[in-house]
């Protein structure tokens, strides 16, 4: 109590100001409001991205990440897709391994 | 004549779409623009109390679009405001009284006399909201600084935009200084960052909207009211001049003195 009084009287604050709660949960919402897509869609959305980068390059599935954002009302679509290696280099490492 | 028409719209009810529709209307007329406001609440009459028209109607806007008046019948002149009119929304029916084409021919009359044709616009985004844009050239959205009025806004914009109303303009109603100081409420830059809309103006939450409202008298009319200050230059920006936004600083304590002084003075 007291503490709180004097880092209150400092001007210091340790509590997240209640605006920038607002502000992180709207732009989330608004994102997916404008483009009207359910969080079961997205989630579709997020496998198929998966399958079809795996048949190019070997992906990390779990550590990947899809989000929407949107900036001056634009969207965008922003994945990051961990690559453990090409098709080559996975092939040609399987096939190393059993040769060894 | 050939005027412009506005709807001023918000998604969410009870964010100032009423009070902004008066007091803008109002500095308008006050510059010297023929005016014409326009009750498309309809059902839920509210802008003839807010300027104090009420005991002053006789015709409505269902009565003129069904010809059993003259739309010049169903126009009441304000008295303090030579150049201002409105023509009041129907009390008995309901939203679903009024066809699209109905409203386009209505406003397509209005401009031809008016310099401005201001659309009062019911809250939602069903046949009411509908019939209020299919007229207008332009839309101003108000929004208060929280959650749910924002997110209201947004989707209005969206819904503006698939009618071919581009470029909305954005009022924000109802800031609180205090609040924005402690961070505890979304200021300007919030909101125009996730709106991502041209700024028409700013309204501080003032004591003076309900005291003018009680009376009848929008607040524009009053020279010591902020929020009338606002409106009266949201009026002058739709009139092309570049005032400068109405400053949303908390006011100091040495501040609220000088404003004292200035007004007693
Ligand atoms: N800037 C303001 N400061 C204080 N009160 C306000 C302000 N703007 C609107 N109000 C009040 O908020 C209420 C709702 O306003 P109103 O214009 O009727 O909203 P709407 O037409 O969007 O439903 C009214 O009681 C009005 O007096
Ligand atoms: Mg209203």
């Amino acid at each position: 109590m007291v503490f709180d009084f004097v880092s209150w009287f400092l001007g210091r604050r340790d509590k997240p100001r209640s605006k920038d709660l607002a502000k992180e949960r709207l732009k989330v919402v608004l994102t997916h409001d404008r483009v009207d897509i359910s969080p079961q869609m997205f989630e579709k959305l997020r496998r198929d991205l998966a399958i079809a980068c795996a048949k190019y390059v070997e992906i990390d599935e779990a550590a990947m990440s899809v989000r929407l954002d949107s900036q001056d009302r634009r969207l965008a679509l922003i994945a990051s897709v961990p690559v453990l290696g090409t098709k080559a280099t996975a092939y040609s490492s399987k096939r190393r391994g059993k040769m060894g | 004549m050939n005027g412009k028409v506005m709807v001023v719209t918000s998604g969410k009810g009870g964010v100032g779409k009423t009070t902004a529709v008066a007091n803008i209307g109002c500095a308008l007329a006050r510059r010297g623009k023929k005016v014409a406001l326009v009750d498309a609440d309809i059902g839920l009459r509210n802008l003839d109390i807010v300027l104090g028209l009420e005991n002053r109607i006789v015709f409505d806007i269902i009565h003129a679009m069904e010809g059993r008046c003259r739309l010049r019948q169903a126009l009441i002149k304000d008295k303090r405001v030579q150049t201002l009119y409105l023509l009041p929304a129907a009390q008995s029916k309901d939203k679903e009284a009024i066809q699209p084409e109905q409203m386009k021919q209505l406003t397509g009359e209005l401009r031809d006399q008016f310099d401005y044709v201001i659309l009062d616009c019911p809250a939602g985004i069903e046949r009411g909201f509908k019939n209020a844009i299919v007229g207008a050239d332009d839309a101003i959205i108000i929004t208060t600084p929280e959650v749910s009025a924002v997110r209201d806004a947004d989707r209005i914009v969206g819904l503006l935009e698939a009618e071919g109303i581009e470029k909305p303009k954005l009022v924000i109603n109802r800031i609180r200084p205090d609040m924005v100081k402690r961070g505890d409420m979304l200021d300007i830059d919030d909101v125009l960052d996730i709106l991502a809309i041209d700024l028409l103006g700013v309204v501080p939450d003032d004591e003076s909207v309900i005291t003018s409202t009680n009376k009848g008298e929008p607040a524009v009319l009053d020279g010591a009211s902020r929020a009338g200050e606002a409106f009266r230059r949201i009026a002058a920006r739709l009139e092309g001049e570049d005032v400068p936004f109405l400053s949303m600083e908390a006011p100091t304590f040495w501040g609220r003195i000088k404003r004292f002084l200035g007004a007693a003075r």
